[in-house]
């Protein structure tokens, strides 16, 4: 019983660790008050590039680093589109997913069965996953920055008449959201199942922008939820014809799961815990 | 030859040949239902699709991949539009839009692979790989120390039906208390949920895997837990050399090139195929056993396979000898032995096969039940 639930965890911290990333990553975009769908297809960006480094120069540390950027220059591209041109952000996220996975899909056609012989360890991803929420934590509630960054997605009017640069804070939370999503895809690619195949991030991305509405856009919360869901999707395997409860159930969990949160945070006539300006464009002078 | 009008004739005729050769290619169109790359289904065919153009200097070939089974005959519509005359369709899933294409364009010659369902324009064909599966499962039966199999499974359709059953049968007919435990995935591409599943198999004591979906994230991820398994569609033993033991590889091109060439030859035209089903097996060398081409066994098992020790007959024999010799006979041109003979009973205990029956094709194609051994949920099985 202890050797099967310690097999659970192991699976809910492996599975949950890019879970946990790109909601950490998300989480900060929208808590600038940015919306970014394009979750999926970053990760799917960041995969490819960190499969293609480390097979073409053997380095896992440059690997990770340039998924980073890819990940990061995605996001920026949604940034540009959505804050600069102001474009609908979630036609622009969409949009974003769709070139992500064709993209990644197209370039990785040279790298398809290819296997990555020296794979990385998923456990400095997990632990990474982990002092980051911590870090992020500290750093929304504790810290001045954490504050500009909050308040430009709650009342970004405001921040900007304290003389903060609404688009500034934006762009680089976007960036930042785009960069720990590229790090989900690398985890995938170099350590959870160091492989290339075409659509390998299979959904994850959607399930971390479905984690962060379930987590209240907390970073501590994002921890425990990324578990949970991790345990979820194991046990849909796990529990297949041991239990009464069909498992397709446990599939559609994290969905349902947040569908329940939102009519929850309906019911109590509230936005629930989400910024304030969330996925409001800001402009100055209009109000 | 000084006449002008000679050499005119002679270029005339020399253009007309060579339009006469254009004319002649003819357009072969693939519509996959995976990535090419998978490594698995849409990768066997499209590595078929290119040892086919080696093969017939005259064809041309055309591929679309990625196809939602739902979105099929608007891809088809576009195919034909574009020009192909033979349209390949390469998923179960596929067939009704496969089969009412062919009836909105009867001109056209279509072949769907792993359907029962033809029309005059339409044939079907399978490249099947229960044979194998069944000299898989005795070896799988001859290494599990547990007695629990994993089997990773991705859709339960009758050819996934069909193979799981080969595989258990194999597996007890080495030992007789095992178990082939299937945990489904309902995706053909998803290494995410492969390997969530082949982690709760190796978690719930099955210390053998194998598989049936598109990637080769089963033999992987046993083979980091140094689980043996066994690979399925592509040459897999890279994956993890010292743990694949064997598994099914296909040449989808034998039959590709078969129906081609009959095609280029009239045999097969519009209104000829409604009785063409092509089922090939062993004998054609449409399948071959093993994790990589000519390797029908990991040499790092075979001395384990050599001690391992099952009853024929009445008779002890090694299990390694007995998977040689079915293979053999199953390869030669005049098979001997085919595991779907009676009596055969279901896992409920109804007979399925009355004894010195064999299955037809109709009947594997079409089969709903699983064999004795099999464990999990299993849907639309007959009570």
């Amino acid at each position: 019983m202890i050797d099967e639930m310690l097999q659970a965890l192991l699976r809910a911290l492996s599975f949950g660790t890019p879970l946990l990333l790109a909601c950490l990553g998300t989480l900060v975009n929208e808590r600038a008050g940015v919306v970014n769908l394009g979750v999926e297809g970053m990760m799917a960006l960041g995969a490819l590039t960190a499969f293609s480094v480390a097979t073409e120069t053997e380095s896992l540390w440059l690997a990770v680093a340039l998924s980073l950027v890819a990940g990061a220059l995605a996001a920026l591209l949604h940034g540009f589109v959505t804050l600069t041109l102001r474009a609908n952000a979630y036609v622009s996220g969409l949009a974003l997913t769709m070139l992500g996975l064709g993209v990644s899909g197209l370039l990785g056609n040279r790298y398809e069965g290819a296997i990555l012989l020296e794979p990385a360890p998923e456990l400095p991803f997990t632990v990474a996953a982990g002092v980051l929420a911590v870090g992020l934590w500290a750093f929304l509630y504790a810290t001045r920055p954490g504050l500009v960054l909050r308040s430009v997605g709650e009342n970004p009017a405001a921040a900007d008449v304290l003389g903060v640069s609404v688009g500034g804070v934006r762009y680089l939370a976007v960036a930042f959201g785009g960069a720990l999503a590229g790090l989900a895809g690398a985890f995938l690619s170099l350590a959870y199942r160091p492989a290339w195949t075409d659509g390998m991030t299979a959904g994850l991305g959607w399930i971390a922008v479905a984690l962060v509405i379930f987590v209240g856009w907390s970073p501590l919360r994002a921890v425990l939820g990324s578990l949970f869901f991790g345990l979820l999707y194991y046990l849909q395997f796990r529990l297949q014809d041991q239990s009464r409860v069909p498992t397709e159930l446990f599939a559609a969990m994290p969905y349902l799961l947040v569908v329940g949160v939102l009519a929850l945070a309906g019911l109590r006539r509230t936005q629930g815990s989400a910024p304030a300006a969330l996925g409001k464009p800001y402009h100055r002078g209009e109000r | 030859m000084k006449s002008p009008a000679l050499w005119l004739v002679l270029l005339a005729l020399s253009l007309a040949g060579s339009a006469r050769a254009e004319d002649a290619k003819l357009k072969a169109c693939f519509v996959y239902v995976g990535p090419v790359g998978d490594i698995g289904w849409s990768h066997a065919h499209d590595e078929a699709r290119k040892l086919t153009m080696k093969a017939l200097p005259w064809l041309e070939t055309q591929y679309v991949e990625s196809v939602p089974e739902g979105q099929a005959l608007p891809v088809i519509d576009r195919l034909v539009k574009g020009g192909c005359q033979v349209v390949f369709t390469t998923s179960f899933g596929f067939m009704d839009q496969t089969l009412e294409a062919a009836r909105k364009y009867p001109k056209v010659v279509f072949a769907h692979a792993t359907g029962f369902k033809r029309a005059p324009n339409m044939a079907t064909y399978m490249a099947d790989f229960y044979q194998i599966y069944y000299l898989n499962g005795l070896m799988a039966g001859a290494l599990t120390k547990t007695g629990k199999v994993g089997y990773v499974g991705a859709f339960p359709i009758p050819e996934l039906k069909r193979h799981i059953s080969a595989f258990a049968m194999g597996v007890r007919a080495v030992n007789p208390q095992a178990t082939v435990n299937v945990k489904w995935i309902s995706a053909w591409v998803s290494p995410v949920k492969a390997r969530e599943a082949a982690e709760a198999l190796m978690a719930e004591g099955n210390d053998v895997l194998a598989f049936t979906e598109d990637t080769a994230t089963v033999v992987q991820v046993a083979g980091r837990k140094k689980v043996p398994s066994f690979a399925h569609y592509s040459p897999m033993q890279r994956f993890a050399p010292d743990f694949v033991v064997s598994g099914q590889l296909v040449h989808w091109e034998k039959i590709y090139i078969d129906f081609l060439s009959k095609v280029r030859n009239g045999t097969y035209a519009p209104g000829k195929l409604q009785e063409v089903d092509y089922w090939w097996l062993l004998r054609e060398g449409a399948v071959e056993m093993g994790g990589q081409p000519g390797v029908p066994i990991n040499p790092k098992f075979v001395d384990a396979l050599k001690k391992a020790q099952m009853t024929v007959g009445g008779k002890q024999v090694s299990v390694h000898d007995r998977v040689q010799e079915l293979l053999k006979d199953m390869s030669s041109s005049k098979p001997g032995f085919d595991p779907f003979t009676g009596p055969l009973q279901d896992r409920h205990g109804a007979t399925r096969v009355p004894a010195g029956k064999t299955l037809t094709k109709e009947e594997l194609n079409q089969m709903q039940w699983v064999a004795p051994g099999v464990t999990g949920p299993v849907a639309d099985e007959p009570k």
